[in-house]
C-alpha cells in the first residue's frame, strides 16, 4: 500500500513543491540506535496542503524538522534519503534540504520554508517583545524592504549603509553599537525601526489580531495561548514562504481557539496560495483541511492517498485503528466547533 | 504587582535581618569577657579603672551594653581600633575604599569571564574546549585562596617578576590627591596616566587570584542554564526563522540563561568580601581585609564587630538588589491563558 | 497486565526480606555513583587521603612527645625538596613538609569528621524540631537560622575563633557554629515535604505516635539530601579551617595544611616555592576530592537537580 515516488533530480514532476524520498533518521540513544524515521517517501504538491498523520513519537516530527535540518546531531543521525525541495524564488531551482550547507539552509529557513511549532508558549522566546521576534525574520530576509519602507536609498557601498546593514542583519559589534549612536546614524536607525514596526504590524494584521500596534510591545506570557499561536503564523508567514510546516499548530489550545487557528491557516493558505504540510495526530481534523494524506507509524509511511478516500476506505489496520480513535474525539470537536464560530 | 509585594516584604525583613545580627555580633564580643582592658593602661588605680568602666557604661548588665553600643554606632562612634591606634569611624573610609576597589575589580573579572566562559563552554557541549572549561570551574569551587593566591605570587611575582605587590608606587602615591580612595579613579582624576597604569597594575594580581572561585561558580552556573535554554524550543523557532548560530546564541539563548545566574552572582559576592580578608594578606593590600586579620589576632574588638557588622549589612542589600533584578528579569512566569 | 503476573510478582516480593530490598536499592545508587568517572576519581582521593590520615605514624616516625606537633630540624631548614630525609624540603624554621603533609591529613581528618557530626546532629534536631512542632517555634527558629546565614561563612568563623582566641579547638568551636544552619534547612524541608505524604497521613491513623512516625518514616527518608550535604561539608570545613589557621587562629607549629602554607610563606620572597605549595594543594585535593563525590551523589540521590551540572 506504500505509495512510492519514482523520481529522482531530473524528473521531479513540475507540479511538486517538494518529495521526500526514503527518509532514514535514526537517533542513539542509551539502549542503542533507535529507527525514528525508517524509510519514508512522499510528495508535496505545489498549493495543496498535505497530511501527515500518526501518534506521538512515530516519526512525523523528525520528519517534520529534517525539512530544516534541524534534528539534533548528535544524538540524531540523517541515515539517508532525500528531501527535494522546488525554491520557487531562484527560478524553480531543485535543491537537496539535506546536503545544503548550514548558510544554505540558513537562507531558505523563514524564508521559503517556514515552522510553526506546537507549542507557542514554549517556541516564543521568554524574554524577548513580539516585535522583536517577528521583526527578526524581516532583518535576516527582508532587508531590502525595511531600507524601502523607511525610504533610505540603499546605500550599501557607503559607509553608513554599511552600518546600517549590519545594524538590521544583527551583525553587530561594540564598535558598531557606538557607532549607531552618533546622531546622524541614529536617525537613520531610528527611520529604520519604525519601518520595522510597520512590517511587524502587517504582519500581525495580516492574522487577524487585534490592536497589533499594542500586542506588539507585549512579552509572550503577557499573551493568550492563541494568541501566542497567531504571533507564530504571522512570523512564519511573514516572509510568504512556499511551505509551509505545521507540526501540530492546534494540539496546545483549548478545543474553540483550534478551530479558529485553523480557520486562519486555510484561509492564508489559500490567500498566498503556500504549499502546508500539515502534520496531527488527529485524522479527522487532517481529512478536513487537507487535500492528500499521509499516515505514518512506527517510523514508516503505512497508507498515503486522497484524504477523503482514506478515510472511507482504509486498508492498512492502524489506519482503520486511527479512524475509529479519533472518531469520538471528531464528534466532540465538531460540537465544539460550532459554538466557536457562532462565538466569532 | 506580585514582584512589587515581594520587595516590600524583603525590605521589611531587612531591618530584622541586621538587628539579628547586631545581636550575634554583641553577643559574641561578651563571650570573650568585658572589653574594658583595651581602655586600661597598668599605671592605673582601682577607682579610675572603676570610672573607665563607668564612663564606657561597661558596669551595667550586658542588654543595657547593647543598647549604649548601638546609640554609639548610631552616632558615629564605633569604638577605638587598637590595632590601628585610632578610631575605627577615622581609618575605616580608607580602607574601605581599598577593599572595594579590590573586590569590584575582582567581581568584573568574576562576571565577565564567569558569562564568557560559561557561554563558550555551554555552546559547545561535551567538545574538547568545554572539558576544559569544566576542570577549571570544578576546582575554582575547591580552590583554597590563599594556596591559589600564593601560587599566582610565586610564579608571577618571584620567578617572572611581571605583577608588584602591595597597592601602589610610593612615588606615584605622593604624586597624585586621593579624593575618593579608589587609586585608579583618582589617578584618572587627577590624569596622571603612569599612576593609573600603576594602580591597574597593581590591581591585577590580587583581583585575578579573588575573582578566581567566584569566576568558577559564575561559570559552573552560566553553562548548566545555557546548556537548558538550548534545548528550548524557542531555540529551534529562532534558527527556523533563518537567523545565524552566533545571534540565536547571544540574543535568544544567553539572554535567558543569564537570568538564573544572577541569583549565582549575588551569593558569589559574599564569597568576594570574605576573601578579601586572605588576598589582602598575601598581597599585602591595606584593606578592611588586612586590616581585620590583624585584629583577629590581636583581640581587637570594635574593630571585629564594625568589620562583622559592615559586610553583612553589604553581604544582605547586595543580595536584595539581586533578588530584586531577578524578579523583574524572570519573564517566565505564566500569567496568560 | 495478567493476573497470574500479578500474583507471580507479590510472590517474589514477600519472599524478599525487607533488608534484601534495602540492599538491593543502596547496591544500584552505588552502582549509578560510580558509573560517573569524575565521582571515581574523587573517591580514590578520598580512600587516599583517609589512608594517609590513618597510617600517618607508619609513613613517618611521629614526633614526640606530640604527634601533632612539626618535627624541628633546624640544620636542615630551608632545605630544597629531595633532600635525604626531607623528601618535599623543609620550611624557614626546620619542619619538615612531607611530615606536615602527612599529618595534616590527620589533622584534617580529625576537623572535618568532629564538626560534620556535631553540625548535622545539632542541624538536624533543631530543623527537625522546627520542622514537626511548626507554627511559632519553627517561625523563631527560621528566622534565626536567616540571621546565621547573612553573615558570610568565613568571616563568621573568623569573628568566633578571634573572640575565643586562636587555638585548633577554638576553630573547631567556630566551624560547629557556622556550619549547622545548613542541615537545619534541609532537614526541616525534608520534614514539612514529607509529613504531607500519604504514608505518614496512614501511619497516622494506624495510630503511631509523632516520635514512631518522625523515627520510622521522616528520618530515614531524609538521609539522603543530609549525606550530600555532609559529603560536601567534609571538604569545605577543611577548606574554612585550613585558612582560618593560615590566617593565624590555630596554635603555630601544629601539623596543619594552612598552618604549614602560613609558615611557607616566610620564605616566597627568597623562592623557597615548596613549603607552601605542597600543603596547599593538599588542601585542594581533599576539597576537590569531597565536591566531586558530593556532586556525585547529589546526582544520584537528587534527580531533581541532575540538570544543574
Amino acid at each position: 500500500m506504500v505509495q512510492t515516488t519514482a523520481s529522482n533530480l531530473n524528473n521531479f514532476s513540475n507540479h511538486l513543491i517538494a518529495s521526500v524520498e526514503d527518509l532514514k533518521v535514526y537517533f542513539h540513544s542509551k539502549e542503542g540506535l533507535t529507527h525514528s524515521v525508517d524509510g519514508v517517501s512522499f510528495d508535496i504538491i505545489d498549493g495543496e496542503i498535505m497530511g501527515l498523520v500518526g501518534e506521538t513519537g512515530c516519526g512525523k516530527s523528525v520528519t517534520a524538522r529534517s525539512f530544516m535540518q534541524l534534528v539534533q546531531t548528535p544524538p540524531g543521525v540523517i541515515a539517508g534519503g532525500k528531501i527535494r525541495f522546488k525554491s520557487k524564488k531562484t527560478g524553480n531551482q531543485i535543491v537537496d534540504l539535506l546536503s545544503l550547507t548550514e548558510n544554505q539552509i540558513r537562507e531558505l529557513r523563514g524564508e521559503r520554508i517556514a515552522m510553526i511549532f506546537q507549542d507557542p508558549g514554549k517556541a516564543l522566546n521568554p524574554g524577548l517583545t513580539i516585535r522583536t521576534q517577528i521583526a527578526e525574520v524581516f532583518q535576516e530576509h527582508r532587508e531590502d524592504d525595511v531600507f524601502k519602507k523607511a525610504k533610505i536609498d540603499y546605500v550599501h557601498k557607503n559607509f553608513i549603509g554599511a552600518i546600517l546593514q549590519k545594524y538590521i542583519k544583527q551583525r553587530t559589534n561594540l564598535i558598531i553599537k557606538l557607532m549607531l549612536l552618533v546622531p546622524p546614524i541614529r536617525a537613520y536607525k531610528k527611520k529604520l525601526d519604525k519601518a520595522i514596526d510597520k512590517l511587524v504590524i502587517e504582519a500581525l494584521a495580516e492574522t487577524q489580531i487585534p490592536n497589533p500596534e499594542k500586542v506588539m510591545e507585549r512579552y509572550p506570557h503577557e499573551l493568550s495561548g492563541g494568541m501566542k499561536q497567531r504571533v507564530m503564523i504571522a512570523q512564519a508567514i511573514a516572509c510568504n514562504p512556499d511551505l509551509l510546516i505545521a507540526d501540530e499548530p492546534t494540539t496546545a489550545l483549548d478545543v474553540i481557539v483550534q478551530a479558529r487557528i485553523l480557520e486562519l491557516i486555510q484561509e492564508l493558505q489559500k490567500r498566498h496560495k503556500t504549499s502546508v504540510l500539515y502534520i496531527s495526530h488527529d485524522l479527522s481534523l487532517v481529512r478536513k483541511i487537507c487535500d492528500r494524506v499521509a499516515v505514518m507509524f512506527a517510523g514508516k509511511i503505512v497508507e498515503s492517498g486522497d484524504s477523503d478516500t482514506i478515510f472511507k476506505n482504509p486498508v492498512h489496520p492502524y489506519t482503520k485503528g486511527l479512524i475509529k480513535a479519533s472518531f469520538m474525539t471528531h464528534e466532540r470537536g465538531k460540537l465544539e466547533e460550532i459554538e466557536g464560530i457562532e462565538a466569532t | 504587582m506580585q514582584i512589587r509585594d515581594y520587595i516590600i516584604r524583603r525590605l521589611m525583613i531587612l531591618p530584622f535581618l541586621i538587628i539579628g545580627t547586631s545581636i550575634i555580633v554583641f553577643a559574641l564580643t561578651r563571650i570573650g569577657g568585658s572589653p574594658i582592658g583595651i581602655y586600661l593602661s597598668h599605671e592605673m588605680s582601682p577607682a579610675e579603672v572603676q570610672e573607665m568602666k563607668e564612663r564606657f557604661h561597661l558596669d551595667k548588665p550586658v542588654p543595657i551594653q547593647y543598647f549604649y553600643w548601638i546609640k554609639g554606632v548610631a552616632q558615629g562612634d564605633l569604638g577605638w581600633s587598637g590595632v590601628a591606634s585610632a578610631p575605627v569611624i577615622d581609618v575605616f573610609p580608607k580602607k574601605f575604599a581599598a577593599t572595594m576597589e579590590l573586590a569590584i575589580a575582582a567581581g568584573i573579572v568574576a562576571v565577565s569571564l564567569g558569562i564568557a566562559m560559561g557561554t563558550f563552554a555551554g555552546a559547545r557541549r561535551n567538545k574538547f574546549a568545554d572539558h576544559v572549561i569544566r576542570i577549571i570551574s570544578v576546582s575554582g569551587a575547591s580552590m583554597p585562596l590563599f594556596w591559589f593566591s600564593i601560587l599566582l605570587l610565586i610564579v608571577f611575582w618571584v620567578w617572572l617578576g611581571w605583577f608588584p605587590i602591595g597597592r601602589s608606587d610610593p612615588n606615584l602615591f605622593e604624586a597624585i590627591a586621593h579624593p575618593t580612595g579608589f587609586y585608579t579613579i583618582d589617578a584618572l582624576l587627577a590624569g596622571n596616566w603612569d599612576a593609573f597604569k600603576d594602580a591597574v597594575w597593581h590591581l591585577i594580581m590580587p583581583a585575578v587570584a579573588l575573582g578566581y572561585g567566584a569566576t568558577a561558580i559564575i561559570a559552573r552556573m552560566m553553562r548548566s542554564s545555557l546548556i537548558e535554554e538550548l534545548q528550548e524550543d524557542y531555540i529551534d523557532a529562532a534558527k527556523a526563522k533563518g537567523l545565524p548560530k552566533n545571534v540565536v546564541l547571544k540574543k535568544h539563548a544567553r539572554r535567558n540563561a543569564l537570568v538564573p545566574t544572577v541569583t549565582v552572582i549575588g551569593l558569589t559576592f559574599g564569597f568576594l568580601l570574605q576573601g578579601t580578608v586572605v588576598a589582602e594578606i598575601i598581597f599585602r593590600w591595606p584593606g578592611l581585609g588586612r586590616w581585620m586579620a590583624a585584629a583577629v589576632l590581636r583581640g581587637d574588638q570594635a574593630t571585629i564587630m564594625t568589620y562583622v557588622m559592615f559586610t553583612s549589612i553589604l553581604f544582605l542589600i547586595v543580595n536584595l538588589i539581586v533578588d530584586v533584578v531577578y524578579a523583574n528579569l524572570d519573564r517566565r512566569v505564566e500569567l496568560g491563558d | 497486565m495478567s493476573e497470574t503476573e500479578d500474583t507471580v510478582i507479590s510472590d517474589q516480593k514477600m519472599y524478599d526480606s525487607a533488608f534484601k530490598v534495602r540492599f538491593n536499592r543502596n547496591l544500584e545508587i552505588l552502582k549509578n555513583v560510580l558509573a560517573n568517572p569524575t565521582t571515581v576519581i574523587g573517591l580514590i582521593i578520598v580512600i587516599l587521603m583517609i589512608l594517609m590520615a590513618l597510617f600517618a605514624p607508619i609513613i613517618t616516625e611521629p614526633n614526640s612527645p606530640d604527634p601533632y606537633q612539626m618535627p624541628r630540624d633546624w640544620k636542615a631548614a630551608r632545605s630544597a625538596p629531595l633532600t635525604p630525609g626531607h623528601i618535599l624540603g623543609t620550611t624557614n624554621r626546620g619542619g619538615d613538609v612531607f611530615y606536615g603533609v602527612v599529618w595534616g591529613a590527620r589533622t584534617s581528618l580529625k576537623l572535618s569528621l568532629l564538626v560534620v557530626s556535631l553540625t548535622l546532629v545539632l542541624g538536624v534536631i533543631i530543623g527537625s524540631v522546627a520542622g514537626i512542632a511548626g507554627g511559632k517555634v519553627d517561625e523563631v527558629l527560621m528566622r534565626i537560622v536567616d540571621v546565621f546565614l547573612s553573615i558570610p561563612e568565613l568571616i563568621f568563623a573568623l569573628a568566633i575563633a578571634a573572640i575565643l582566641g586562636p587555638s585548633f579547638t577554638n576553630i573547631i568551636l567556630a566551624l560547629v557554629v557556622v556550619f549547622w544552619v545548613k542541615y537545619a534547612r534541609i532537614m526541616r524541608a525534608q520534614v514539612i515535604r514529607i509529613k504531607q505524604r500519604e504514608y505518614v497521613d496512614a501511619a497516622k491513623i494506624m495510630g503511631a505516635s509523632k516520635l514512631q512516625i518522625y523515627l520510622k518514616d521522616i528520618l530515614p527518608n531524609s538521609f539522603s539530601p543530609v549525606m550530600v550535604q555532609a559529603t560536601l561539608d567534609m571538604g569545605n570545613i577543611v577548606l574554612v579551617g585550613a585558612t582560618l589557621s593560615f590566617i593565624g587562629l590555630s596554635e603555630a607549629g601544629i601539623a596543619e595544611w594552612g598552618v604549614l602554607v602560613s609558615e611557607g610563606q616566610a620564605g616566597i620572597s627568597a623562592g623557597r616555592w615548596w613549603a607552601s605549595t605542597f600543603p596547599g594543594l593538599m588542601v585542594f585535593l581533599w576539597a576537590l576530592a569531597f565536591n566531586l563525590v558530593g556532586d556525585g551523589l547529589r546526582d544520584v540521590l537528587d534527580p531533581r537537580t541532575e540538570t544543574r551540572r
